[in-house]
């Protein structure tokens, strides 16, 4: 069993390879638990009341969204930028933790590349239901058109988020699906079931382990992980531009990249850390998902929060240093005190104070607490995001300008339907996809191989 | 054409690896290696090393150049209908769709050529030597035609079992 100095045990009770696999494969061999039906019918409502709005959004347009001239973004853009921080974890998370050779990734990879498709998939809605006229999305490709010919604007930044959340979602899913190969060529050879063995080998395509496919998928696994690590970085960076290449007072400042590559990181690893907490308690994967495993991703957490607070605190500081009157009056004014106070306080809170209690063994070894913090943080995320894009907006340079604004119901509808497809999707991963990566943990439980096997290993 | 192939079971991912070397130093032909897990030192003896990261990395500055030529040619050379003005030739700007189209078209065609090397397709039959060959079992396949003794020597090397089946 691979032990680390710092970590102990990461896979407890002395498993053997096929114990390995029988242990990540039962969930989907077994029956579905009956609160697995209850929660694909909860999911399933929450898509249908989103499917509706969207459909009122694309039939009547975003005049049935309560946007107006002045808060032209509402929630639509707060919850793009949400969906698309917490699918920023997913793939930085298996490949950072790659780079720096942390074996405890093999747990839990899989299940955060997942959340990383599902997420993105989400947070590109928004975007596309925000144009209006959803029906002229294809004019954003850069093609030799009859419009002119026009080009598109390639100096804009929403032009460069176009590119940057398409490619991240092709890489995220290739990525996703490549790891996948292995386990679900294993799948095929196991089951009895003609249905399965025919699905899975349709998607196994082919795989047998043999060594020239173990050669050529472990390269691979080492451009495509080569290539994310670079997107992982990037993207967020890009997004951040939509605000930060503006001229809006609050947005309009250096810190931006860093702060949402930060932040996109933190509401990602939070979300991370539920799904951990669901897959543990549910499927009963304490061996997997060790006390350890939850220990070293609140550690995370509890680093990346202070991270979170001395961004605000750079913000505020530099508002006033700059001695710019918008500046001042938007975040002490504005945001601090003001209107917009309780939104900000419930942010900093909740990203900035409340994780600081990981701080205690207690609290991290309290699997109740632990999952409670990490929706708490995905709640102050959601809140960092309507607290620089609303609060920006409504009230800018020019009082006469300044509106109030919020959400209708049916932003509220697609809101909530981007969360049933989030948990329909995480569910249906958990019925039919190996919920950890079978093969790496192999790995780990059988590290014969000199040390070797964390080279290359997706 | 058919022949008949000895497969050297193992339980143990050491005996098996040190049963590659063996007969590999003994340059006795191996047919193919199955595996659970890949197993570095034996997949070497068999296969080398990919040529994939080269390939992707040369791809990649065809890439760039391409991309960014591409993005000179529609912002700065090709703007026939004017109407509110043209962009600037901002050059810095260039770099983030340049990054991150080059991440995509190396990412595709590296899949692509992937796929096409390792001979991998949706719904192709895999040829399964044993059903246990991705669980816990490791396999070394032998050729009757090239190997007389191919039973016998993966006895001598260790396999808990041989099995033969012809193709």
């Amino acid at each position: 069993m691979y032990n680390t100095k710092v970590r102990g045990e990461l896979i407890e009770g002395n498993k053997t390879l096929a114990d390995v696999t029988s242990d990540i494969l039962r969930p989907i061999e077994a029956p579905a638990p009956t609160w697995w039906f209850v929660a694909m019918a909860l999911s399933s409502l929450a898509v249908l009341w989103g499917v509706y709005s969207m459909y009122l959004t694309v039939a009547y347009g975003i005049g049935m969204w309560n946007l107006n001239n002045s808060v032209g973004w509402g929630w639509d853009i707060i919850n793009f930028v949400w969906w698309i921080g917490i699918g920023h974890a997913g793939t930085a998370f298996s490949i950072f933790l790659l780079i720096l050779r942390q074996k405890w990734r093999t747990s839990i990879n899989r299940a955060a590349e997942a959340m990383t498709v599902f997420a993105v998939i989400c947070a590109g809605m928004f975007p596309a239901l925000h144009m209006g006229r959803i029906w002229d999305a294809f004019f954003i490709f850069p093609y030799p058109n009859t419009r002119g010919p026009l080009w598109v604007n390639f100096n804009s930044p929403l032009f460069w988020d176009f590119t940057a959340i398409s490619t991240y979602l092709t890489i995220s899913a290739s990525f996703w699906y490549l790891g996948m190969l292995p386990d679900f060529g294993t799948i095929r050879d196991r089951t009895t079931s003609k249905v399965r063995k025919a699905l899975y080998g349709f998607f196994a395509m082919g795989w047998t382990g043999s060594s020239r496919q173990w050669q050529r998928y472990e390269a691979m696994a080492f451009v495509l992980g080569g290539m994310a690590a670079l997107l992982v970085v990037s993207v967020h960076s890009i997004v951040s531009t939509d605000f930060a290449a503006s001229v809006e007072p609050g947005w309009h400042t250096t810190i931006f990249p860093p702060y949402f590559v930060v932040g996109a990181i933190f509401s990602g690893f939070a979300m991370v850390m539920t799904l951990m907490i669901i897959i543990r308690k549910f499927y009963k994967l304490h061996a997997y998902i060790t006390d350890s495993h939850l220990n070293a991703t609140a550690k995370i957490l509890t680093f990346v929060s202070l991270i979170m607070g001395t961004a605000y605190l750079t913000e505020i500081f530099i508002a006033w240093y700059s001695g710019g009157k918008f500046e001042i009056f938007t975040f002490f004014h504005n945001r601090i005190t003001g209107d917009y106070a309780p939104q900000f306080w419930t942010m900093f809170i909740c990203n900035a104070i409340i994780p600081q209690l990981f701080w205690f063994k207690k609290v991290r070894s309290n699997l109740g607490m632990l999952f409670i913090i990490s929706i708490i943080i995905n709640i102050g995320m959601w809140f960092e995001r309507y607290n620089i894009i609303v609060t920006s907006l409504a009230k800018d340079y020019l009082p006469s300008s300044w509106a109030t604004y919020s959400p209708s119901i049916v932003e509220v509808g697609v809101f909530v339907g981007t969360i049933g497809i989030f948990s329909t999707g995480v569910l249906l991963f958990f019925r039919y996809i190996p919920m950890m990566a079978i093969h790496e943990l192999k790995t780990v439980v059988n590290p014969a191989d000199k040390g070797d096997h964390n080279q290359f290993v997706n | 054409m058919n022949s008949e192939r000895y497969i050297g079971v193992f339980d143990n991912e050491e005996f098996f690896e040190k049963a590659v070397q063996t007969l590999k130093d003994a340059k006795i032909d191996i047919e193919e290696l199955y595996m659970p897990v890949p197993v570095h030192h034996a997949i070497k003896n068999i296969t080398g090393s990919s040529r994939l990261p080269v390939f992707a990395y040369i791809l990649g500055w065809t890439a760039v150049i391409s991309i960014f030529s591409f993005l000179y040619y529609t912002t700065v050379i090709s703007w026939p209908l004017n109407i509110g003005g043209k962009p600037s030739a901002a050059y810095p700007s260039f770099v983030i769709v340049t990054l991150v189209l080059t991440i995509l078209t190396v990412t595709i065609i590296s899949l692509i050529v992937f796929t096409i090397k390792a001979k991998l397709y949706p719904g192709k039959p895999a040829l399964v030597f044993d059903n246990r060959a991705l669980d816990d079992k490791f396999l070394i396949v032998l050729t009757n035609q090239k190997t007389p003794d191919a039973g016998a020597i993966l006895r001598q090397n260790g396999a808990n079992e041989i099995i033969v089946k012809t193709l």
